[in-house]
């Protein structure tokens, strides 16, 4: 714990990117019940209206919807998809990764070959592939596509920290001790392998804002009426000479969680894997 | 002439750290006159390090480095990075202890040597290739010419270790220092290399800083003897005022802990020094030994400061005492009674025969070329050897970690040849293996409570856990820890305390036979000392059988009664151990005998110099494994044909071509 506060007072930035991060978690919790408008109510007689025009804070789109109403509920989605990614991909991941490396014998040649094969596919281009085949995407289905598209670098990451712990002497004490091959992994080697796990995580939670904000863009993100920071942006695109606001703003946001999710996972780094 | 070519003047170094500032260094004055060598000596932890980084300027950015450091008439600590390039290996050199790390694996040895000159002397390609030869040829190095050519890994971790020393002195620089230059090599190489670096010295009259924490080795090298403990200079002088009478009890500590020639567990238990070395604010004042000192007063947390007791030798206690051994360590006639084997019934235990182990790949490792090996029941055999003669590799075939190629391990005459998942939980339980590095070798996520109660659980069927703590907090106490380290993580316990850890896990479960594969080497010589006694006194007591591994012979010389003695996968000698002590037959056990430094400056001896020509582990081995280095050769048949067994006494044997007498 001193060790934390002895970074965050070396690392200034740090403190700026956990605080952005902590208020964007803030907004997704308790922010739609404090905006005054539905995501989904068009105004019409106030459409693509500046920042402050009858209570819409940062204006209005080209329906006529409140842009601050939608950039927060925005955030739920983009956010609860940014977690469940990083997390289905990082257990995922592990379990993949250990099983290959700790077994090294032709799993691992195979489970090698095969990421090298999803890898050799653009993440971007894949999930556009997949969420076009299948039509609607939801926050399930959504989720599921980035996590596999991440899956082989947490994998690849993961069966690298397992081949520095596994020649440890406590492994091969372990071993004979008789300790099944489960045993070893998952109780006596993971709990040392966290850290970098952990960072690997949250960097994976970064991109997967970005990926999930790139699919919107592109047109395969959240249906509407559900709001999406990346189509926020391509839908406002044609009017961006009349009104930047309804631009400017979704990028803002995805712009600032992505740098201060980044952030954070510097710090988490420095933390776990340097100060052990 | 006799200008000092370095002086120190109330160095001090403090590391900060989010814990707050510590001190690592701590007013230290010392000078080195031009042509001295310079031991010092103390434990890890001590300072060494950090002092001769600090007279380098190789600090961390983290360190505050005060106080002055006067080189040839001109203050180092003041003079920026740009002005320190023209001394840092040119007119001062520095050898580390690791040879392999120190040399860049991706350049020719011949490249980097050249660098030095072509850098510090300006000279062209063709004579710095010159003088990097005639630096290899001055440090013994066979063929230089072809040395050259070769990148750092295809020549062996000594000729690296003579590398760095040539690269060292290619600028013929008034001031080297070694830190720990011999450490991480064999007894056999350390004694060539010590004696090289003594010629050296002759040759090139430079002034000399060696540090180490063996007695032995600054014994063979130094003339002065400067020992620190916990960043400070406790006591300093010429060598033999320290070694006939050391004044600070630390120096005392420090000379007697280590397990000398003649020192054998039936006589004596060793002395060794309670707790472990601290690290130290940097406001602490005081003596900082007096916490371990059993001779400390009132006076000892508030004073220190080094005083004259003699010529040239200083000491920072007044308290002189030089008791040696004392009569309360002496093992009393109850303990020697136990040692007494042939009243208490032995059976075999352990039973290897014509064991090979071949590591397989593109270049096969002949590790073990068949190896025959009995062990008894309640009974230490030592197993010893240099680097590569498949000590460890024994022990791991025993433990079954791997399989074995080829031969039979019997164990209470089951077979037991086979890896640990083919093995009986009965055979798991009764053979543990204690690691080299106590801190790998503990979960660093699970504390000393689940470290010694899983095996309790898994392979005794413990399973109420109130039950198991009560065992764990026995097994604790028998290995000298309390109840509070439960909880405790490895990080949190020193090496002492995590070797005993691991000691107590290997107990847990009440096996037979524990494979102790250098259970010691990687403590400190005080620790060590607490450590052999430790398991001494468990062996007396539960009666376990020790296959004791190590590289040090004084170890090996206290612990055991029976000695084993490999080289390249076979078997050299095997007897008891007084008999091997005594009487060595086999040329390989007397070279390594002869190369063991010794902590007495009266005892000389002369080592005895192997030849360079080491076997290839890659070969299928044909004759004597040891024929290449022997010095003893007898001919052509030593390399074709393997030496005939030759029985000194029943239990006594040797293979050699040469006859006994």
């Amino acid at each position: 714990m001193s060790y934390i506060l002895f970074q965050l007072k070396r690392n200034p930035l740090a403190i700026l990117g956990i605080c952005i991060l902590i208020l964007w978690i803030i907004i997704a919790i308790v922010g739609p019940s404090l905006v005054p408008f539905s995501y989904t109510e068009m105004d019409s007689m106030n459409q693509l209206v500046p920042m402050g025009t009858d209570g819409h804070v940062l204006g209005t789109d080209n329906l006529g919807r409140d842009i601050l109403a939608r950039i927060v509920y925005g955030s739920r989605s983009i956010l609860s998809v940014a977690l469940l990614t990083s997390i289905l991909s990082t257990v995922l991941g592990v379990i993949i990764g250990f099983s290959a490396g700790y077994f090294k014998t032709i799993i691992d040649t195979i489970f090698l070959r095969a990421m090298d094969i999803i890898m050799s596919i653009p993440p971007l281009v894949l999930s556009l592939v997949v969420l076009g085949i299948l039509g609607d995407s939801t926050i399930f289905s959504l989720t599921l596509i980035v996590s596999v598209a991440f899956i082989p670098a947490t994998a690849k990451v993961a069966r690298g920290v397992l081949l520095t712990e596994k020649n440890q002497e406590y492994v091969m004490s372990a071993r004979i001790r008789g300790e099944n091959h489960l045993y070893i992994m998952f109780i006596e080697i993971l709990p040392n392998t966290m850290g970098s796990i952990i960072v690997e995580a949250t960097a994976r939670f970064a991109y997967s804002i970005m990926m999930v904000a790139s699919l919107g863009f592109l047109g395969v993100g959240m249906q509407p009426p559900t709001p999406d920071w990346g189509m926020m942006v391509i839908e406002n695109k044609p009017v961006i000479s009349q009104a930047p606001w309804a631009v400017l703003f979704p990028a803002l946001a995805i712009a600032s969680l992505v740098i201060a999710v980044s952030i954070f996972s510097d710090f988490i780094s420095k933390v776990l894997i340097n100060g052990r | 002439m006799d200008a000092d070519i370095l002086e120190l003047k109330n160095v001090s170094v403090n590391f900060e750290t989010h814990e707050g500032l510590f001190s690592a260094v701590k007013n230290i004055s010392l000078s080195v006159k031009r042509n001295q060598s310079i031991g010092i000596i103390g434990e890890s932890g001590c300072g060494k390090s950090t002092l001769s980084f600090s007279i380098m300027r190789y600090l961390a950015h983290n360190a505050i480095l005060e106080g002055s450091i006067i080189f040839k008439g001109e203050d180092l600590s003041t003079k920026s990075e740009k002005e320190l390039e023209s001394y840092r290996g040119n007119r001062l050199a520095m050898v580390f202890q690791n040879p392999y790390s120190s040399l860049n694996p991706a350049l020719t040895i011949g490249f980097q040597l050249d660098e030095v000159g072509i850098k510090h002397q300006r000279l062209t390609k063709s004579r710095a290739r010159r003088a990097s030869i005639k630096a290899l040829k001055m440090m013994n190095i066979g063929d230089a010419e072809g040395i050259v050519l070769r990148y750092p890994h295809q020549v062996s971790g000594g000729i690296q270790q003579r590398i760095c020393i040539a690269m060292a002195i290619l600028c013929r620089p008034d001031l080297m220092i070694l830190d720990e230059p011999t450490t991480a090599l064999d007894v056999t190489t350390e004694a060539v290399i010590l004696d090289t670096i003594n010629e050296l010295r002759e040759k090139l009259k430079m002034s000399l800083i060696y540090i180490s924490h063996d007695m032995g080795v600054i014994n063979k090298v130094a003339e002065h003897i400067v020992v620190m403990y916990n960043g400070e200079i406790v006591e300093k002088g010429p060598k033999h005022t320290i070694f006939d009478s050391p004044k600070h009890p630390y120096t005392r500590a420090l000379i007697n802990c280590m397990p000398r020639k003649g020192v054998v567990k039936e006589e004596s238990r060793l002395n060794t020094i309670k707790g472990y070395v601290r690290q130290r604010g940097a406001f602490e004042e005081g003596c900082p030994f007096a916490p371990r000192c059993e001779k400390k007063s009132a006076t000892c947390e508030k004073m220190y400061g080094l005083k004259a007791v003699g010529v040239d030798h200083l000491a920072a206690c007044e308290r002189a005492y030089a008791t040696d051994v004392s009569q309360s360590n002496k093992i009393t006639g109850n303990r020697a009674y136990h040692f007494n084997k042939t009243n208490i019934e032995t059976r075999e235990l352990l039973n290897i025969k014509n064991l090979h182990k071949i590591y397989p790949g593109k270049r096969k490792t002949y590790a073990l070329n068949g190896v025959d090996l009995k062990v008894d029941s309640r009974s230490v055999v030592g197993v010893v050897g240099e680097s590569g003669c498949g000590k460890t590799t024994l022990g791991n075939l025993i433990v079954g970690l791997y399989k074995p190629t080829d031969g039979t391990i019997l164990f209470d005459n089951t077979d037991i040849s086979k890896v640990w998942k083919k093995r009986s939980f009965k055979t798991l339980k009764d053979i543990q293996l204690i690691f080299q590095n106590p801190g790998r070798s503990l979960n660093p996520s699970k504390s000393v409570q689940q470290i010694i109660g899983r095996p309790m659980k898994s392979l005794n069927g413990i399973k109420s856990s109130k039950e198991r703590r009560t065992l764990i907090l026995e097994l604790l106490k028998k290995v000298d820890l309390g109840s509070e380290y439960l909880n405790k993580k490895s990080s949190q316990l020193s090496g002492g305390e995590q070797q005993r850890v691991a000691i107590a896990r290997a107990l847990s479960i009440n096996p037979e036979l524990i494979v102790c594969d250098e259970p010691t080497s990687a403590l400190d010589v005080s620790v060590q000392a607490a450590v052999l006694n430790l398991l001494n006194d468990l062996q007396v007591e539960t009666n376990i059988a020790y296959l004791f591994i190590s590289h040090d012979l004084n170890v090996i010389n206290y612990i055991s009664d029976y000695v084993i003695v490999l080289y390249g996968g076979k078997v050299c000698e095997y007897g008891k151990k007084s008999e091997i002590m005594s009487k060595p037959s086999h040329p390989y056990t007397s070279a390594l005998l002869s190369a063991v430094s010794e902590v007495d400056p009266k005892k000389q001896k002369k080592v005895i110099k192997l030849g360079k020509k080491l076997n290839d582990p890659a070969k299928k081995p044909k004759g004597c494994p040891f024929a290449g280095r022997c010095h003893k050769q007898v001919g052509n048949i030593c390399v074709t044909k393997y030496p005939p067994q030759h029985n000194v006494s029943e239990t006594h044997f040797y293979n050699c071509h040469i006859p006994l007498n």
